[in-house]
């Protein structure tokens, strides 16, 4: 009988104390996740990569049906597309010759100023082998990781411009956030007048523009591209013009994540500034005109050698004589007994 | 004899988990079928929702947290969200479980639309906390959507597996 009643009461709504113990555990574990990212992080990093194999096999109908949809798409207005094509391609070699000739100029100032070498930009290449959205994430996954040399933070580009940035590095595979995702924030430079701002994403297709300094005046159409503030992404790269949206400036990006096949992720080593080696010319005694100081011997530790003989006295003449009263004393270290 | 039925009852409880563990490992296949156009539906709080009114038994809250975590875990989102939502989720429809084992036809439809619903708003607001800002909301609803429009075809599936493999309903007892 009793029995009977205790299973009624399960079937009927009697897990009052474990649903509040299991809500508890759970709300611990978004708090866990917020105070300690890493542990969750890396259990998802050892899944992709675990996963990665089938996620490339599965992926790739899906790459052939996408390529061959976006084929029978075009193929309609091939003949518009060419002349457009042709005409973009003679507008672009004439830019091709104005951009040589501006990094020819560039290059002869830079070594008439003596200015730092812009930092070595190296690349990897990668195949998407996922593609997720969700609607508090917007993400890819790639199949390099640790094993390649990727590393959290590194932008994520394809031919078109900048994707995103990696935010989680298995050993094989890596998830790339996307510009347009919620959690995605990057420095960006609006040109002409290099105005800064910051890319937010809010998972709409056209991240927002935010922090633009008062006064900064932005119309559609500019060009936005990474400012390289922070040292984590190189400066320069291509994201996306200005456009308006409901009188907010928006961002169209450049490059498609829907439509990306291979990536390139950019290794951007920030090489820390060397000052030049100074040369004899360049110490102020040599610049006031007199010789330059003789280095001190080095300082011997053998105890069997006698010592060392003080370091003479700079050869330095001085301005003015001194008199008999103050003049040192050749063996300034000698005993005044042994005299 | 008893051979057969202890088979039989061990297929019977591992049934409904395996296949919301399975719903979880489906939605969250970084695959974009429809090209990124519309987002996976919840295919692990349908097994759960079918379940937990069906044969409250068989689904116990831990499997609520256990799922939940899966999908926190393969969708890369936030961790704990889809935890928190779901056992939430549970702990709604152990409250009305008389209410909503007892809709049938549309009504179940909007039946399970309630219960996403309530999921999604609960994600919803915990990633508000979570990231101290306004998500949009056009990603969270058309989860939903997806998930509601995907229900009915799930819902006829797992009846069938049901009725084939796991035994009697809750209406049986």
């Amino acid at each position: 009988m009793a029995n009977g009643m205790r299973r009624g009461n399960r079937l009927r709504g009697g897990y009052q104390l474990p649903l509040a113990v299991l809500f508890v555990l759970a709300v611990a574990l978004v708090l866990i996740g917020k105070a300690q990212s890493t542990l969750f992080d890396r259990a998802r990093a050892r899944v992709t990569d675990w996963m990665a194999p089938e996620l490339a096999w599965g992926h790739r109908p899906f790459d052939a049906v996408s390529s061959w949809w976006a084929n029978v798409g075009e193929g309609y207005n091939v003949y518009q597309e060419n002349v457009r094509l042709k005409e973009e391609n003679a507008r672009l070699r004439q830019w091709q010759t104005v951009a040589v000739m501006l990094d020819a100029r560039v290059k002869r100032y830079q070594l008439l100023l003596h200015a730092v070498p812009q930092a070595a930009l190296s690349s990897t290449l990668a195949h998407v082998i996922g593609r997720a959205k969700r609607p508090f994430l917007e993400t890819m996954i790639l199949d390099a990781g640790k094993a390649n040399g990727v590393k959290p933070g590194q932008a994520v580009i394809d031919m078109r411009g900048m994707i995103g940035r990696i935010f989680l590095a298995g050993e094989h595979t890596s998830w790339v956030i996307l510009l347009s995702d919620l959690n995605s924030r990057i420095p960006v430079t609006i040109e002409p007048g290099h105005a800064q701002a910051i890319l937010t994403g809010d998972n709409a297709k056209a991240p927002a523009l935010e922090t633009l300094a008062q006064g900064v005046v932005v119309h559609p159409g500019d060009q936005v591209v990474s400012s390289g503030d922070g040292g984590i992404l190189p400066p320069g790269l291509p994201v996306g013009t200005v456009i308006l949206d409901n009188n907010a400036l928006r961002v169209a990006l450049l490059a498609d994540p829907a439509s990306s096949q291979d990536v390139e992720i950019v290794d951007f080593k920030n090489s820390i500034e060397t000052p030049p080696t100074p040369t004899k010319n360049d110490l102020p005694v040599s610049a006031a005109g007199l010789p330059p100081a003789t280095p001190p011997p080095p300082v011997t530790t053998n105890v069997q050698t006698p010592a060392p003989a003080p370091a003479a006295p700079p050869a330095i003449k001085p301005a003015v004589k001194p008199t008999p009263q103050t003049q040192a004393p050749d063996n300034p270290s000698a005993d005044p007994d042994d005299q | 004899m008893e051979r057969v039925l202890i088979g039989n009852r061990i297929t019977a409880a591992v049934i409904p988990v395996s296949f919301a563990i399975l719903g979880v490992l489906i939605a969250n296949v970084p695959v974009s079928v429809l090209g990124g156009i519309a987002p996976a539906p919840l295919l692990g709080l349908m097994p759960l929702y079918f379940w937990c009114l069906v044969r409250p038994d068989l689904m116990p809250p831990f499997w609520a947290l256990v799922i939940g975590v899966l999908e926190d875990l393969l969708s890369g989102g936030p961790p704990g969200v889809w935890a928190v939502a779901f056992v939430a989720t549970y702990a709604l429809l152990d409250q009305q479980r008389d209410m909503f084992a007892g809709l049938s036809g549309f009504g179940a439809m909007m039946g399970f639309a309630t219960a996403a619903a309530f999921s999604c708003a609960t994600a919803y607001l915990v990633v508000t906390v979570y990231y101290w800002r306004i998500p949009p909301l056009a990603p969270v609803m058309g989860e939903l959507a997806m998930s509601v429009i995907f229900y009915l075809p799930v819902v006829m599936f797992l009846g069938f597996v049901h009725r084939r493999f796991v035994g009697p309903m809750r209406s049986d007892f």
